[in-house]
């Protein structure tokens, strides 16, 4: 790879690229920043005239009384499982998919893969209305395979896999049928182990977005037991609207997770978004 | 091995497009009264869904220009070997990976009018407090939608720069032009497929942004928020109108393919 190296647009311009990068990241941070000091406040300090920038004596126990006033560890589970099943389901399906499309030919195939494409043009919302009425004919509203089977694959994921295993070379492949490996082996020892940073954006992806997904939870659930985090909290704030140091507190337990995962992936994330544009 | 695939997008995909176009022709509460094209024409001619129609394309050209402005800059910024530019490109993404639940629940307390930090600050140094939501709510909408994606959108912009050849700059060196001379004749014109696709994505964006007015603002204060899709949500689900919802709805449709056929040809006109 040539490290290309870009003449500067002015004199100087170091500085302002940090001085405007530094600013912008001041922006982006600091609502988030006081979501932590938000959470550690008093109930007579998240009211105070007085500005509080930072509490004078953190209440950690908030968390507690988070969890005590609603149900939030359901929440927090029913989201697991929601965004768990699908991030599995896309890992199964998007590079076995991706592979076929990429490494196989059979009639149809152009048609196949036209049909897929076309699935990107078609927005989860207007899939919603329809997909609502019949999960309510099936009496899947209210349960996980609810949550659940509307995102099972997707062709972003299976466009992103494709792109990667093309250049792959068919070499790989051809050398372990020689050796009178089976199709399936040829795939699980040779091909996927090679698809690692594919399957990492795609991991990640599927589990942040479902994790915080916003719509299809509001309306495919009504019972308690059924909502997630972002509903969950949501709801919880619309009932306790005064409490937003409790609100924010909740926040922060939906925040964490998608945030330790994005740290550890984020330099595939950026190849990823690259490579297909992604949401 | 594509059979599973098959049945899904089947299932998921195609089969309720072609009931909601079945849909869309019926009216009452159970949507048993066949009606034919009226949703359709009611939908073109409801005051109602003009506005809301209205207040989207307000949000999608303020989103669409701050956002594409400030994504570009950011891009261009950290297109340069500058040392930690990785944490940086890290930090401007950390909104675009955040649930829209805490974005819209965060910045409604910031804005609040009595316990927002941001009025509380302002008053405590003298200066006037505003009740941001009542008086400029669909800015703020915009402003907190382009908050929460201009990193990605700074990512789309670099990936962008990062197909233009090399030679290109050294040839217009060699030629004399000057940094900011390139950005406008080399950068800026060979980024043109990816502002089109940036400008694509963020109308298909704009067009079913539906959380934010739904946390931050209710679609209020009156309608001054209430964007399509938040008033297809409405129709469905507060009027109890499935039909006409679902012709709403097949109609956002029709505009998103439209929107990104155009998309496609162009991008395929550029890479032949």
């Amino acid at each position: 790879m040539s490290v290309m190296k870009r003449e500067r647009l002015f004199p100087g311009d170091r500085v302002v690229a940090y001085v405007l990068l530094v600013l912008v990241s001041i922006v982006m941070v600091t609502p988030l920043l006081y979501m932590v000091s938000l959470a550690l406040q008093s109930d007579r300090e998240i009211l105070s005239a007085v500005p509080v920038l930072w509490p004078t004596d953190p209440q950690w126990g908030n968390f507690v009384r988070l969890f005590q006033t609603a149900p939030f560890g359901l929440f927090f589970l029913n989201s697991m499982i929601m965004a768990g099943a699908i991030t599995l389901s896309h890992l199964v399906f998007d590079p076995l998919i991706g592979y076929v499309f990429a490494k196989f030919e059979f009639p149809g195939k152009r048609i196949a893969f036209i049909a897929l494409l076309s699935t990107l043009m078609v927005p989860f919302f207007v899939r919603m209305l329809p997909i609502y009425a019949m999960f309510g004919a099936l009496g899947w509203l209210n349960t996980y395979q609810g949550l659940i089977v509307p995102f099972l694959m997707d062709a972003y994921g299976i466009f992103l896999l494709r792109q990667f295993i093309q250049p792959l070379p068919d070499e790989l492949i051809e050398a372990g049928r020689i050796d009178g490996a089976s199709e399936l082996r040829i795939y699980f020892q040779i091909m996927l182990p090679q698809m690692k940073p594919a399957l990492a954006v795609v991991a990640l992806t599927s589990f942040v977005f479902q994790f915080n997904e916003f719509l299809w939870p509001l309306i495919a659930t009504s019972t308690t037991e059924m909502r997630t985090m972002p509903i969950g909290l949501t709801l919880f704030n619309q009932e306790f609207f005064n409490q937003w140091n409790l609100t924010a507190a909740g926040a922060l337990v939906l925040f964490v997770p998608t945030m330790i995962l994005f740290f550890l992936t984020q330099r595939y994330l950026v190849r990823g978004i690259a490579l297909t544009g992604l949401k | 091995m594509l059979a599973p695939a098959a049945v899904f997008f089947l299932l998921l995909y195609f089969a309720p497009i072609a009931f909601q176009l079945f849909q869309s022709l019926f009216s009452g509460a159970n949507s048993d009264r066949f009606v034919g094209a009226e949703n359709f024409i009611d939908a073109v001619t409801d005051p109602d869904v003009q506005a809301a129609f209205i207040t989207t394309v307000l949000y999608a050209v303020g989103a669409l220009v701050v956002g594409s402005v400030l994504g570009l800059v950011l891009a261009v910024v950290l297109n340069q070997a500058l040392p930690g530019k990785a944490i940086f490109r890290a930090i401007l993404l950390i909104p675009y990976l955040t649930s829209v639940a805490i974005i819209g629940l965060l910045w409604r307390n910031i804005l609040d009018p009595y316990v927002g930090i941001l009025n509380r600050i302002l008053e405590s140094v003298g200066l006037p407090t505003q009740s941001w939501l009542t008086t400029a709510p669909l800015a703020v909408i915009v402003g907190i939608a382009v908050w929460s994606s201009v990193g990605y959108t700074m990512v789309l912009f670099l990936a962008g720069m990062q197909g233009i050849p090399a030679e290109y700059y050294e040839a217009a060196r060699i030629d004399g032009a000057r940094p900011f001379r390139q950005f406008l004749s080399i950068t800026l014109p060979l980024l043109a497929p990816t502002t089109l696709f940036v400008t694509v994505i963020g109308v298909i964006n704009a067009l079913q942004q539906f959380a934010l007015p739904y946390i931050v603002t209710a679609g209020g204060p009156g309608n001054a928020t209430t964007l399509y899709a938040y008033k297809i949500f409405n129709v469905a689900f507060s009027d109890s109108q499935f039909g006409y919802a679902s012709a709403l709805s097949f109609m956002l449709l029709i505009v998103i393919l439209v929107l990104s056929l155009l998309q496609f040809r162009a991008a395929r006109r550029w890479s032949s």
